[in-house]
C-alpha cells in the first residue's frame, strides 16, 4: 500500500480507507493525529514549531497555533463529528539532551495542547518527550495511530490493529 | 522565501569545497590513510525536500553536532551510516559500542568540523568557532529536521552544503554538512561578494 508522506509543516486529512499517512522521522517536531474511526475520516499535522502570531503561511501545519485548528477544520470538512474524534500526538523529542537548552520539542507539545484545549478537544494517547526520533503513521482504515523510534517495534497509540498491517 | 542564483548556490558549493578539502586532508592524516572527497552539493529547497535531500530520513544515522559561532551563525553535522561509524572506530582502535568510541567520533567531528570552519573563515575572513560536539545516533530525518528548528530564524526554505568523503579501500563514507542560519546565508554570500 503506497503511503502518504506527510513532511515537515505540512498537514492532510483523507477519508481514502487505503490511504496511509506518514510523518517520518520527527525529532522535536509532533505528529499530531485526528481520528473519527466510524466515519473513517484521519488527518495528520507534522508540526515544526509552537506559535506564529501572524498567518498560517503555506506550510500549514508549521505553527502548532494555527495546525490545530486547520487540521480540525480540515477533518470536519470531510464529515468527522467533533465529539467522535480521538487525538494523537507523538514527537517533541529533545535529540540532542547534552547541551540544546533551546527545548523545542517540549515547547511544540505544549503549544499543540493549548491549542488543543482552546478547541475543546482533549488528548487520548500520546508517545512524546525523551531523546529518540519517531516515524508516525495513521491509517484511514480502521483509524489506527502508530509510533515508531529507530529500530523500534510499531507502537499502536489509538485503534486495533485488527485488518491493519502494522 | 528565499531564492539564490545559480552564481550564488556555485559560489557557495565551492566554499564547501575548500572546506571539506581541508578536512579530507586533516582526517587522511588522522588516520594515515587517503581520504577522498565528492563534489559538494548545495541543498536549497523547502524544508521537506532539503531534509529527504540529505538521505532517506528513516535510515539510522550516527550524527556528530557541533554549533559554531562567532562571525557565523550555523551548525556543521557529521553524519555516518553506524557501520561506517564502527569502521571508523575500528581503524582507530576503539571499541564503536563503547564510550569511548562514542567519544572519538566526538572528536574527529571536532577536528575534522574545526578545519572545516577555519578553512571557510580563512577564505573568507570570518572568524569561527565550534562549540564541543554532541553525538547521537537516530533517524536521519529527526537529526536533520531538529538542527534546522534550533535556528530561530528558519524559514520555509533550508540552505545546506553537503560534501562527502571516504576512506579508500574501507567501507567508510561519512557527509559532511553545514547548515548556515538564514542570516549566515546572507552573511557568506557578502563576504565573498555575491
Amino acid at each position: 500500500m503506497p503511503e502518504t508522506p506527510v513532511r515537515i509543516g505540512e498537514l492532510v486529512a483523507t477519508k481514502d480507507p487505503d490511504e496511509v499517512l506518514v510523518s517520518v522521522g520527527l525529532g522535536s517536531c509532533i505528529g499530531l493525529a485526528m481520528i473519527d474511526r466510524p466515519r473513517g475520516i484521519v488527518g495528520l499535522a507534522h508540526v515544526m514549531l509552537p506559535e506564529s502570531p501572524n498567518g498560517a503561511g503555506p506550510l500549514r501545519g508549521r505553527y502548532a497555533n494555527h495546525a490545530v485548528p486547520i487540521l480540525l477544520e480540515e477533518v470536519l470538512a470531510l464529515g468527522a463529528r467533533p465529539s467522535g474524534l480521538e487525538i494523537g500526538m507523538a514527537g517533541g523529542a529533545q535529540m540532542f539532551a547534552k547541551t540544546s537548552s533551546i527545548e523545542v520539542g517540549r515547547r511544540n507539545e505544549e503549544a499543540v495542547r493549548l491549542a488543543l484545549s482552546a478547541a475543546s478537544l482533549s488528548v487520548k494517547a500520546t508517545a512524546t518527550g525523551g531523546d529518540r526520533g519517531r516515524t508516525v503513521r495513521v491509517h484511514a482504515q480502521g483509524g489506527v495511530m502508530t509510533s515508531r523510534e529507530v529500530a523500534g517495534e510499531e507502537l499502536v497509540l489509538l485503534g486495533k490493529a485488527v485488518g491493519v498491517p502494522v | 522565501m528565499a531564492h539564490y542564483s545559480e552564481a550564488q548556490l556555485d559560489a557557495l558549493g565551492e566554499l564547501a569545497n575548500i572546506g571539506s578539502g581541508t578536512a579530507c586532508t586533516a582526517l587522511a592524516q588522522m588516520l594515515g590513510r587517503p581520504v577522498d572527497i565528492k563534489v559538494p552539493s548545495v541543498v536549497a529547497l523547502p524544508l521537506g525536500e532539503a531534509i529527504e535531500a540529505v538521505g532517506d530520513p528513516e535510515l539510522p544515522r550516527t550524527a556528530v553536532k557541533l554549533d559554531i559561532f562567532g562571525d557565523l551563525d550555523g551548525t556543521v553535522l557529521l553524519v555516518f551510516p553506524l557501520e561506517d561509524a564502527a569502521a571508523l572506530c575500528a581503524m582507530l582502535g576503539v571499541d564503536p559500542d563503547s564510550e569511548v568510541g562514542l567519544s572519538a567520533l566526538g572528536e574527529i567531528g571536532n577536528i575534522l568540523g574545526t578545519s572545516y570552519v577555519n578553512a571557510l573563515g580563512q577564505m573568507i575572513g570570518m572568524e569561527v568557532e565550534p562549540h564541543p560536539p554532541v553525538t547521537t545516533t537516530d533517524m536521519l530525518g529527526a537529526i536533520v529536521s531538529t538542527v534546522l528548528l534550533e535556528r530561530d530564524d528558519v524559514g520555509d526554505t533550508a540552505l545546506m552544503l553537503d560534501s562527502a568523503m571516504f576512506v579508500e579501500g574501507e567501507q567508510c563514507e561519512l557527509s559532511f554538512l553545514l547548515v548556515p542560519s538564514a542570516d549566515g546565508v546572507a552573511d557568506l554570500l557578502s563576504r565573498i561578494g555575491m
